[in-house]
């Protein structure tokens, strides 16, 4: 077989740019839109994400980790009174209010109070065990390297919190959140901070770990119906973590607007494109009308243009990639907010095939000018 | 117009075929009431001023397009009775084409021109590519099958051309105007061709043209005029072949 599709993609290279471009630029809008969004509001469960717990046992309905309400402390005993539960920690969620040296207003803070020993389950993955060792000094407290501007201070710089003095004795990476400043403390320094006297001798969450983590459905599922002590409700981390981003995500509009942006840019690139196709299809007319003319059916001359589009999308998608995975590096380098997951890759990879193959769909329709009888006039 | 010369078979036949374009409220009628019997393993010749529907004749003989009277039979089947995927898979194997241009995928060498249409017959790639070589050594581009359109001359193209509607091994092979956009030694190349085609491979050549240059090449010429044939005559070929001159005379 003849490769006519790839060898006029090749020979006629000049003609195809334009749509092989349009295809990289829509792709490349694409994933770094999908990119952004991931980084953004995957930072919305870094609480979660950041730490090694398989199970997080809050207040009943909790839409987003911000947002928990205090439960009682013997809900620590009835987990740990579960088998397959290996270790409980607490996890001390407090709201504040942040003065710095310079003070420049007021900043809305987040305290982490946390189990600050080496071997702790939250924050495992953003804080290394000698800066978790340093959170036992009273009053201590540490934030991620990129808020230090916000918050106005250097490390060794005292602020006040809610009206009590803390000192910052380390930065962190990877602690960033959505929503406010996320200040890391130990659950002593924490509980001082807690100025609501409704929350006095009770906890924001649990976490747990456990033996084997592939439990984790099965214990939280378990875990959930039972009611003795006080409301409280229990989510697999995986299931938390999602629950967190997709408040983010609806409740902030921004899932509606990543949706439209990426409708314009599927639409942009399919007119592009289609239009670069079409008017290839138009440019070999005559060619395509003598081999009808010769008996090769319409059907097999649709497949040469559909082919010509797969191939100027597979190119447009590659470009897209490369040049996406360049500038997704170059983003991480200056600590913007960007993440991907697999599923979000693949759904690009898909939406962008689907791009060139509804151009050339389109550009099929131009094939009824190659009408043999045309040639004879 | 309904002269008969004795001809060995009829491969093509038109009976009171008539076709009429409208252009706005304007009716043209192209050909009207028009007969014919073209035999096999002739070179017959279809020429006349343009405008006097020779072209149209060739693409309702060759079933490019339908008459709004009459019907055409080739090599015994009705066209008429064939819808459009028939059609399709007629011309596939019966029928080649030769037009005016050369209508060359620039991006494909001589060898693939004359291969394409012949992977869509169901031929192996092996096997497409020995018949378009073949194809090539008969109209002589045998050294220059690796060349690409840009890198042949106008003579040369049409020559590719001929080899691409000649692979498939037709038995009807219509040529449109073929050595209109050629000088004479290239025209001259390309008739000997089509007439040795019909010679060697039994093959039905019908050549519309206005070219009087071929008139001395072709077994049978049919002068036509405002969609009527005016003469059927058979030329002395050089050759050597005797003609007997069925003619009548035109104005």
């Amino acid at each position: 077989m003849v490769a006519l599709a790839r060898k006029t993609l090749v020979y006629e290279w000049r003609r195809f740019l334009p749509a092989i471009l349009a295809v990289c630029f829509a792709g490349l809008l694409q994933l770094l839109q999908a990119a952004l969004v991931l980084g953004i509001f995957g930072s919305a469960s870094v609480y979660i994400t950041g730490s090694s717990a398989d199970l997080w046992a809050g207040y009943p309905g909790t839409q987003s980790v911000n947002l928990g309400r205090s439960i009682d402390t013997d809900v620590e005993m009835r987990l740990l009174m579960d088998p397959a539960i290996s270790r409980v920690e607490p996890f001390h969620w407090v709201d504040a209010d942040w003065r710095g040296p310079s003070d420049n207003g007021g900043v809305s803070v987040f305290v982490s109070g946390i189990d600050p020993r080496p071997d702790g389950l939250m924050f495992s993955q953003a804080l290394s065990p000698e800066l978790r060792q340093r959170l036992n000094e009273p009053n201590a407290v540490v934030v991620d390297r990129a808020d230090l501007s916000s918050l106005g201070v250097n490390v060794g710089d005292s602020a006040i919190i809610n009206g009590r003095r803390v000192q910052v004795v380390g930065v962190g990476s990877g602690l960033r959140a959505l929503g406010g400043v996320n200040v890391v403390a130990s659950l002593a320094t924490a509980r001082d901070l807690d100025t609501d006297s409704a929350n006095a001798g009770r906890m924001t969450y649990f976490v747990a770990k456990l033996h084997n983590p592939a439990d984790a459905r099965v214990v939280a599922k378990r875990l959930r119906g039972a009611t003795s002590f006080g409301p409280y409700e229990v989510w697999t981390a995986k299931n938390f973590a999602r629950r967190s981003k997709m408040y983010w995500m609806l409740d902030t509009g921004a899932g509606a607007a990543v949706l439209f942006l990426a409708g314009i840019v599927f639409l942009v690139g399919a007119v592009i494109t289609s239009q670069t196709l079409v008017a290839a299809v138009v440019g070999s007319v005559r060619e395509y009308a003598t081999l009808n003319a010769l008996g090769v059916g319409v059907g097999a001359l649709r497949k040469v243009v559909l082919e010509q589009a797969f191939w100027v999308g597979a190119l447009g998608l590659l470009g897209s990639l490369i040049l996406g995975g360049v500038l997704f590096l170059l983003a991480r380098s200056y600590s913007v907010p960007v993440a991907f997951s697999f599923v979000a890759i693949i759904a690009c990879v898909v939406l962008i095939l689907g791009l060139a193959i509804v151009s050339g769909l389109a550009a099929m329709r131009s094939l009824r000018r190659a009408d043999p009888a045309t040639l004879l006039r | 117009m309904s002269s008969q010369p004795s001809i060995p078979s009829t491969s093509l036949q038109a009976r009171g075929v008539s076709k009429a374009f409208t252009n706005g409220k304007l009716r043209s009628a192209v050909l009207q009431d028009l007969s014919l019997d073209v035999g096999a393993g002739e070179l017959t010749l279809i020429s006349g001023p343009s405008g006097c529907g020779k072209s149209t004749l060739l693409s309702i003989l060759s079933g490019l397009q339908r008459p709004d009277e009459g019907g055409v039979s080739a090599l015994g089947q009705d066209l008429g009775e064939l819808n459009t995927r028939e059609l399709e898979r007629f011309r596939l194997h019966h029928t080649g084409f030769v037009f005016q241009g050369f209508n060359l995928f620039p991006a494909l060498n001589a060898l693939e021109q004359v291969a394409l249409p012949l992977s869509y017959l169901g031929l192996s790639d092996a096997e497409a590519r020995r018949r378009a070589a073949n194809s090539l050594e008969e109209v002589g581009l045998g050294p220059r099958m690796e060349l690409r359109p840009s890198e042949l001359s106008g003579g040369e193209k049409q020559r590719v051309a001929i080899a691409r509607a000649l692979a498939k091994e037709p038995e009807l092979l219509f040529a449109d105007e073929p050595t209109s956009a050629l000088d004479a030694a290239n025209g001259q190349i390309v008739i000997d061709i089509l007439h040795r085609i019909a010679r060697t491979h039994g093959t039905t050549v019908l050549c519309v043209t206005h070219d009087p240059r071929l008139v001395g090449h072709a077994d049978r010429v049919l002068t036509m005029e405002d969609g009527r044939i005016l003469s059927d005559h058979r030329p002395a070929i050089a050759t050597g072949t005797a003609g007997d001159d069925i003619e009548e005379p035109s104005t």
